[in-house]
């Protein structure tokens, strides 16, 4: 088959699942189910079949023309590929988590149309050959997630849906501007030409530098950088599968993903520490992970810590990205999918103690590890492995971080990362605590806010299937992180593809 | 015994815990009928065996697993079997204490008490867990797994030492979890920084690169505290005299016993003891290490001897004991010619303070419910234990002697007459802890006795045992300590006399005056009450800042939201201009030209 077929064909599973779920009536339960898993499957498929390609030498691209000089482009090269491969499998735990979740609510098919168009958005963003294309599924991105977020349309949703709507637009705008600014000084410069914005001498310099920081600034946004970070914590009103996929599949993901192509691909390593850039990313990134940290300890709620942990977490691999060498390459690259792998887990379960209990607030999760035993092991493996403990995947991260942090002679950032390990337990042990050593109403004391028994098992099996399987994704990719295709190795796969000739 | 059983036996002496830890889950779900089970059964208590068996029988060897984390890599030496032995030995018998101590507990849960059964439960999950934590971090020579073990040893064993529940096992709890978590970020900071300096993933590696580092002798630092927190260093073990006493006494007999001693561990395999090309800085780190641990020796004398609870008592025994193990340590740094000497006699130290302390703690459990046994004959039985720390007899009289011996012969007489002081304090804390023991025995006495062949008394038995024995079986494990020549023995003996002659005088004196009251007895913890009284004001103080920040973060979004709304009603009143416009236009346009054609019409 052509090479023009896969990455076409990737996109275009779920660009026509959600043409074909707008189409189907409201009441099609079972044809809109088995549609969409048919998709996620099929797009995982297809997903891994590149990967084995690219392994063996294949390339996948498509290309053409929309402007003099300016093209779509599509491409799968080791990068965009990981990040896709992350996107389809987590995309499939949230289709099933979503289908248990959104059971006998109304506007099922709105929804279900929408979330099919944000992950195509997203594969698109992962396979885009250009800033252009990339703008493209970003600005996709944008407008597929509004509905979602607003879901609910109670007035706080709508709110929140409309910061969501403002922060991203003016972002968008601003990052349309750095395009063009960078497309008037260089031409269309497709990823992985770095050698284009090396060329240019010393007097573009201070340009180079400039629309640099504007591009982040466009891209901070989605990516959840302090002081851009406002929208993500207000977000959390929308449905749990939502959430999920705002904080682990989708959009901060495209944010970092997006730093990740412009420091590596647009303008490469060695002329963004040349610039001084990468010091820059360093220290943005470590303000945003010692703040959110804080913010997130003095919560109330569960989903808005968990949300505040997010733009903590995120920032590591902004941090990573910031760290000049191949461990701080492959810190932020594993961590882009380890970080979603934990926090899809947090989310899942929060969601599930709020459709099972009716909790929502971190007080109210007293005694839940007798009732809940499974999603509550779940949550613990996600609370641990955000603070980093070993044998989970956030204890990959760290370890490259730090190691990536004195390779890149910036040895202060340990003291970063040992405070935010430390933050991390102190927001995150409470909660394991409430679980499972406080009496909660099985144990006699109180009662449950909204009990509701959804399922054989402690809640309904769609639900905790997708949580018990991220957990033991996180639990196995730390594990057995020396095999063929871990996270890890294939970040590290990919960080040498950028560092050696 | 060929390459292929020792690794099936090192993996089987890491699973098998781990094995039993899910079992009492996978059991409890398909006992779904409601009747309630004993879960510590004799399977139960097998977990630290195929341990046991690996050390004694499974000679040296390593096991390479590169898919394993970063790449791991476990190894069984001299000194890890010896270490090994005494820790699932240790482990193997207060299991099966624990067995006899929370049988009450197991009839109050199969008499219907909710509340025990999932205590039961829980203590029946994590004490494997701890244990598969504690044996991992003996055997990994890779960082990774080494942490690994280090953080699920520390971390399970906060379910041990709340497990009784009560608002001081709450409090014990939470200093041991705050101080062990501090612990965490520190060694975290120093492994991160010397492995990244290194690109070392082995702690052969760390050890030996660390010296060539430009700034090595912080991370050793970092490492020393970080660890140190588990080896109770004085200032950084609060949580010892805390959490011991409200533990079940099993898991303060294991905390005591084998935890604590992974702090010293921790610092013989990172920090490069015996390298004679370390340079001043670091031998600078030993003689700090060593006052430090000095300080704590004997100070923790002092305030242990005021403390009313025997655990607590013994506690404090922990934080001097370890002092003087730091000092050795410390010694490693300070003269590491010495260190090759040293070494052993601080892995024997470990085992005899580990299986002794077991069997002292096990024996306050013992006293609180006595068997059937003579009470002369419990009092000897309790005693010796004490007298073995206090270096008069057994495994003590052995450590002592050897540790003695090397430092003599490295020529540091004045170091041992500092030791020997500590060991003073050491005899008066075993006779302050065996009386408020006896206190207490007289009214359990009274309560009833157990069966000498219940699982408590046979397991304190066969540990005091083991451990008075220490020299005898150790050489099965491989190694084989020197014995104390006769004409040493009374140097070795004067410390304790002298203790023990402190110790009547100053009971006597208590006994006929008490001591007036405006004397304020430290508290178990000592400074962590006022260090959390501290802090709470502090974080009372910097409250209002919070709220005033919080305060103008308010006022700054709400100036913008102003500013937008000025703007958008601004451009609303265009709009409405623009609609008046829209509706008199043509009006104004005919009044326009009206004018117009008047001005030319008026116009000459």
């Amino acid at each position: 088959m052509s090479a023009a077929f896969f990455p076409v064909a990737t996109l275009a599973t779920s660009l026509l699942a959600a043409a074909i779920i707008f189409l189907l009536p409201e009441g099609a339960f079972r044809a809109r189910t088995g549609l969409n898993l048919a998709a996620a499957v099929l797009k995982i498929g297809l997903v891994a079949w590149m990967v084995r390609g690219l392994s063996q030498g294949h390339s996948y691209a498509v290309e053409f023309p929309v402007l003099e000089g300016l093209a779509f482009v599509l491409r799968a090269d080791a990068l965009g590929i990981m990040f896709a491969g992350l996107s389809s499998l987590l995309w499939l735990f949230t289709t099933v988590y979503a289908i248990g979740y959104l059971e006998d609510s109304p506007n099922r098919r709105r929804f279900f149309g929408f979330f099919s168009l944000c992950v195509a958005s997203t594969l698109g963003i992962s396979l885009a050959g250009n800033l252009f294309t990339f703008l493209i599924f970003y600005e996709l991105l944008t407008l597929s997630t509004y509905p979602l977020v607003a879901h609910r349309g109670n007035p706080k949703a709508l709110a929140a849906a409309t910061l969501y709507l403002r922060f991203t637009l003016t972002a968008g705008l601003v990052l349309m501007l750095g395009m063009v600014a960078l497309h008037a000084l260089a031409g269309d410069i497709r990823f992985g030409q770095r050698e284009v914005l090396a060329e240019f001498g010393a007097e573009q310099r201070g340009t180079l530098i400039a629309i640099f920081w504007v591009l982040i600034a466009g891209l901070g946004v989605k990516a959840a950088l302090v002081p851009l970070h406002g929208w993500l914590p207000r977000a959390m009103v929308a449905p749990a599968p939502v959430s999920a996929l705002l904080h682990a599949v989708a959009v901060v993901k495209a944010g970092a993903f997006g730093i990740v192509r412009l420091v590596y691909d647009v303008y490469g390593a060695e002329l963004s520490q040349a610039l001084g850039l990468l010091t820059g990313l360093a220290i943005v990134a470590s303000v945003t992970i010692l703040y959110a940290s804080l913010r997130a300890l003095a919560q109330v709620e569960l989903k808005r810590r968990l949300a505040f942990s997010t733009v903590s977490q995120v920032s590591y691999i902004v941090l990573g990205i910031g760290l000049f060498g191949p461990l701080g390459t492959i810190a932020a690259l594993s961590h882009l999918l380890h970080q979603g792998m934990m926090k899809i887990t947090l989310f899942f379960c929060a969601g599930n103690y709020a459709e099972e209990l009716g909790i929502h607030r971190i007080d109210e999760l007293d005694g839940a590890g007798r009732r809940m035993p499974l999603t509550s092991l779940a949550f613990s493996v996600g609370a641990l492995g955000m603070i980093g403990l070993p044998p989970l995947v956030g204890f990959l991260s760290k370890w490259y971080l730090g190691t990536g942090a004195v390779q890149a002679g910036m040895p202060w950032v340990i003291a970063v990362l040992v405070a935010s390990s430390l933050l991390n337990a102190a927001y995150f042990l409470p909660i394991l605590y409430r679980l499972w050593f406080c009496p909660g109403p099985d144990h006699g004391v109180g009662e449950w806010p909204a009990e509701r028994h959804l399922g054989r098992f402690e809640t309904s099996s769609w639900l905790l299937v997708p949580a018990l399987a991220t957990a033991l994704f996180s639990v196995l990719a730390g594990l057995f992180a020396g095999l063929p295709y871990s996270p890890l190795e294939w970040a590290t796969r990919v960080a040498n593809l950028e560092y050696l000739p | 015994m060929s390459q292929e059983i020792f690794a099936a036996l090192m993996v089987v002496a890491l699973l098998w815990p781990l094995a039993l830890v899910l079992r009492e889950p996978l059991m409890a779900a398909l006992n779904a009928r409601g009747e309630t089970r004993f879960p510590l059964g004799p399977l139960w208590a097998t977990a630290p065996l195929p341990a046991l068996l690996l050390a004694l029988l499974g000679g040296e060897g390593s096991l390479a697993l590169s898919s394993w984390l970063l790449g791991g890599v476990w190894v069984l030496d001299e000194t890890r079997r010896v270490l090994l032995a005494f820790t699932a030995l240790l482990w193997l018998l207060a299991g099966w204490y624990a067995r006899g101590y929370l049988a009450g507990e197991g009839e109050r849960a199969t008499a219907g008490n909710g509340a025990a059964s999932a205590r039961l439960a829980r203590f029946a999950i994590f004490w494997p867990l701890t244990l598969s934590g504690n044996l991992l971090l003996l055997l990994a020579e890779d960082i990774a797994s080494f942490y690994l073990g280090f953080a699920v040893m520390t971390f399970a064993a906060y379910g041990l030492v709340i497990h009784s529940g009560t608002r001081d096992a709450l409090t014990g709890g939470r200093a041991y979890l705050i101080m062990a978590v501090l612990g965490e970020g520190l060694i975290l900071g120093g492994l991160l920084w010397g492995a990244g300096s290194l690109g070392a993933l082995t702690l052969g590696e760390l050890r030996e690169g660390l010296v060539n580092l430009e700034h090595g002798v912080w991370i050793g630092a970092l490492l020393w505290l970080g660890f140190g927190v588990k080896a109770g260093v004085a200032g950084l073990h609060l949580w010892l005299p805390l959490a011991h006493p409200v533990a079940p006494t099993p898991a303060s007999a294991v905390l005591s016993g084998a935890m604590v001693k992974a702090g010293v561990v921790g610092w013989m395999a990172t920090l490069p003891l015996g390298l004679v090309e370390a340079d001043a800085a670091f031998a600078g780190l030993g003689r700090i290490m060593l006052a430090v641990g000095l300080a704590g020796a004997l100070g923790a004398a002092l305030i242990g001897v005021c403390q009313r609870h025997p655990k607590a008592v013994l506690a404090y025994s922990s934080v001097s004991q370890l002092g003087m193990l730091a000092v050795l340590v410390g010694m490693g740094l300070a003269a590491p010619g010495l260190w090759p000497a040293l070494a052993p006699a601080v892995v024997l130290f470990a085992a005899h303070h580990g299986l002794t302390k077991g069997a002292l703690f096990l024996g306050v459990g013992i006293g609180e419910h006595p068997p059937r046994l003579p009470a002369w004959a419990l009092a000897v039985l309790l005693t010796l234990p004490a007298l073995s720390l206090a270096g008069v007899l057994g495994s003590g009289l052995t450590t002592k002697w050897v540790f003695k011996a090397a430092l003599y012969d490295g020529g540091f007489a004045g170091l041992v007459t500092w030791l020997s002081l500590a060991a003073v304090g050491t005899t008066v804390l075993m006779a302050r802890a065996l009386w408020r023991q006896w206190q207490g025995e007289r009214q359990a006495r009274l309560d009833g006795l157990m069966p000498l062949a219940a699982p408590m008394p046979v397991a304190w038995l066969l540990l005091l045992v083991s451990a008075l024995a220490l020299p005898l079986w150790l050489p099965v494990a491989g190694m084989r300590p020197a014995s104390p020549p006769v004409s040493e023995l009374f140097g070795l003996w004067w410390p304790a006399l002298l203790g023990l002659a402190v110790a009547l005088l100053v009971g006597w004196r208590v006994h006929r005056q008490p001591p007036r009251l405006a004397w304020r007895r430290p508290p178990p913890g000592d400074l962590w009450w006022p260090l959390t009284r501290r802090l709470g004001r502090l974080w009372g103080g910097t409250r209002p800042w919070l709220a005033r920040l919080a305060a103008a973060k308010k006022g700054w979004v709400a100036w913008w939201a102003a500013l937008e709304r000025s703007a958008t009603s601004a451009l609303d009143g265009l709009s409405e201009r623009e609609a008046w416009l829209s509706r008199h236009g043509a009006l104004l346009m005919m009044a326009v030209a009206v004018g117009l054609a008047l001005v030319l019409l008026a116009s000459p």
